[in-house]
């Protein structure tokens, strides 16, 4: 017997979470779906409770009492729980395909609402398959959460602000930061946010405490330079700088080295897409979004009826504009689903109206400034390896475009790239780069050399359990 | 790679769980309860944590957070399980670059 429900929200961050404390509480039956053993997300991810510590920050603080409302509300929490598909029914409703060890192995739900969030954009460079090369997402959880540096000397390298939090946490764990790098030449284009910034009074003094750490250490904060190659044999022992073109190009001559063991890598952050790519939802190519994105409505409903993507996996905006977009959308469900009124729905909107609208011109300022260069596939060499799963190099994408691929999924299938463990998120930024590099004689676009089709299973599973989950005849 | 055990304003001091017994490739290792497998090989000062199929060249965590699976070990005898969001317990067994034997 499979439990139906009138919604499931996937993922258990800021906008999930929201989302199912909006729907549920006007009365929709929901259940929430999250592949951690707690709900939070990466932003709000919560100490292990083995942990002992006696103080919180601001940001802890919203995130506990977000978790704890949503623990104690009536939708029901699968929590640990991976969703390797979705599979649309004859009545239109939705099967959730589910993998975790006390998971239910379907629910089914009218509604979708998709919060898978975000990662950082994998950006490849020769040496970034390195022991000792980390993302920047993935360095703020091991210090954080689990009070552990990954290195003793490292070189900080990408775009945005993350890389700020990302070098005063090191500094403060003990770690000496000998560069951090901003790719883009930031400066003329951030005066015409300057006013959108003033508004932000809470992230400012968040920046402000981060530079005063950074300035304190003396570290060098290096505007239009990056990583160009991670060097060593078992894991890093160099990392090569040098000052890059506006385009993203490094300048010859330029080059440092450093002696370090850790290259936090920060390109931005990507949109996890493969739940709404899986069951074709409508996509539009967008470089300050942070790549591929669903098209929505203003309920944040995508072209199939009834399915919802919300937050960063809809366009990367940051925590506050997930939340307040997982508000929305469960407002939205509980109208379609006869639980709220249209003129109510439409009072809960117009509180939100002006604080979505700030958080939107944040994303706006972000990706104006922060995208990362189109130039950064120029330091990748033949034998780089673009694809980590399957091992594909830069020649060999190169020789698929020789023999005549012109989109991403042609190169997936003459070469094996993203056909791996990852599923092809860690390459896809990358072979898409190079694709229209290489054929922009051509007049080929971003746009048109496409993005990996996604299929079930989203997520390497054991055989025996698939050979075991067909549904039950009902 | 270490276990930052001094308090700071970003990073203020926390109390570890309590010791776990565990082994990497045999070796006994320190661990704490709430840790994960990764942390403790990292601040053991282990890095490679399996070797690429096709040119066995070390790989180690990259995202931590379940989705590059490049920090992929063997933990008591089951292949291919993330370091990264795989939690320590008491007597666990973990092996690095383990070819998976068919």
């Amino acid at each position: 017997m499979i439990e139906s429900y009138e919604l499931a929200v996937i993922g258990a961050g800021p906008g999930g979470m929201e989302a199912t404390i909006s729907a549920a509480g006007f009365g929709v039956r929901t259940v929430l779906i999250e592949s951690y053993p707690q709900p939070g997300g990466q932003y709000y991810m919560r100490m292990p409770s083995d942990f002992k510590v006696d103080y919180e920050n601001k940001t802890e603080t919203a995130g506990r009492k977000l978790v704890n409302h949503v623990l104690k509300g009536p939708a029901l929490k699968i929590l640990n729980c991976l969703v390797w598909g979705l599979f649309q029914q004859e009545d239109g409703s939705w099967l959730v395909a589910l993998y975790g060890e006390n998971a239910p192995k379907y629910v089914r739900a009218k509604n979708l609402i998709l919060s898978t969030g975000s990662y950082d954009t994998p950006v490849a460079f020769p040496g970034w398959t390195l022991p000792g090369v980390v993302t920047s997402g993935g360095t703020l959880v091991l210090l954080k959460n689990q009070r552990v540096a990954p290195g003793k000397r490292a070189v900080v390298s990408g775009t945005g602000p993350l890389l700020f939090s990302v070098a005063a946490h090191l500094i403060e764990a003990g770690v000496e930061v000998v560069a951090l790098c901003e790719v883009n030449h930031i400066l003329p284009g951030g005066i015409k946010h300057a006013f959108t910034m003033l508004k932000q009074w809470d992230r400012l003094n968040e920046g402000a405490k981060y530079m005063k750490i950074i300035l304190g250490a003396k570290t060098p904060y290096k505007i239009g330079w990056s990583i160009v190659e991670a060097r060593g044999q078992e894991a890093v022992k160099q990392a090569v700088i040098a000052k890059m073109d506006k385009a993203g190009h490094p300048i010859p001559g330029t080059e440092k080295v450093f002696d370090v063991d850790l290259v936090v890598s920060g390109f931005t952050l990507t949109p996890n897409t493969g739940l709404p790519r899986m069951i074709d939802c409508e996509m539009t190519y967008q470089a300050g979004k942070g790549g591929w994105i669903p098209v929505r409505d203003g309920d944040c409903q995508t072209s199939l009826p009834g399915v919802y993507v919300i937050g960063d996996g809809a366009g990367v905006g940051g925590a506050e504009n997930a939340r307040l977009e997982g508000k929305i959308a469960g407002a939205s469900v509980a109208k379609n689903t006869g639980h709220l009124s249209p003129s109510r729905e439409k009072q809960f909107r117009q509180e939100i109206q002006s604080d979505l609208q700030q958080q939107q011109r944040f994303g706006d300022l972000l990706s104006d400034l922060f995208t990362p260069p189109a130039g950064l596939v120029s330091l990748l060499k033949d034998d780089t390896i673009i694809c980590r799963c399957e091992e594909i190099t830069l020649v060999e994408i190169k020789d698929a475009i020789q023999m005549g691929a012109r989109s991403i999924g042609e190169v997936k299938m003459l070469t094996r790239t993203g056909m791996g463990n990852c599923q092809g998120r860690m390459c896809e930024h990358t072979v898409a780069a190079i694709i229209a590099h290489e054929l922009a004689g051509e007049g080929i676009t971003r746009e048109q050399v496409g993005y990996y089709s996604i299929r079930p299973p989203l997520h390497p599973l054991p055989q025996s359990f698939l050979a075991d989950a067909v549904p039950e005849e009902e | 790679m270490f276990r930052i055990n001094k308090s700071s304003d970003m990073l203020p001091a926390i109390q570890r769980g309590e010791r776990v017994h565990l082994t990497v490739d045999g070796k006994p290792i320190e661990a704490y309860k709430g840790e994960t497998v990764a942390a403790v090989m990292l601040a053991a000062g282990i890095r490679t944590f399996q070797k690429s199929h096709k040119h066995h060249q070390p790989r180690s965590l990259y995202c931590s957070m379940g989705i590059c699976y490049e920090c992929l070990v063997t933990i008591n005898g089951v292949h291919a399980q993330r370091a990264c969001i795989t939690t320590v317990e008491e007597g666990m067994q973990v092996e690095t670059c383990k070819e998976l034997e068919l």
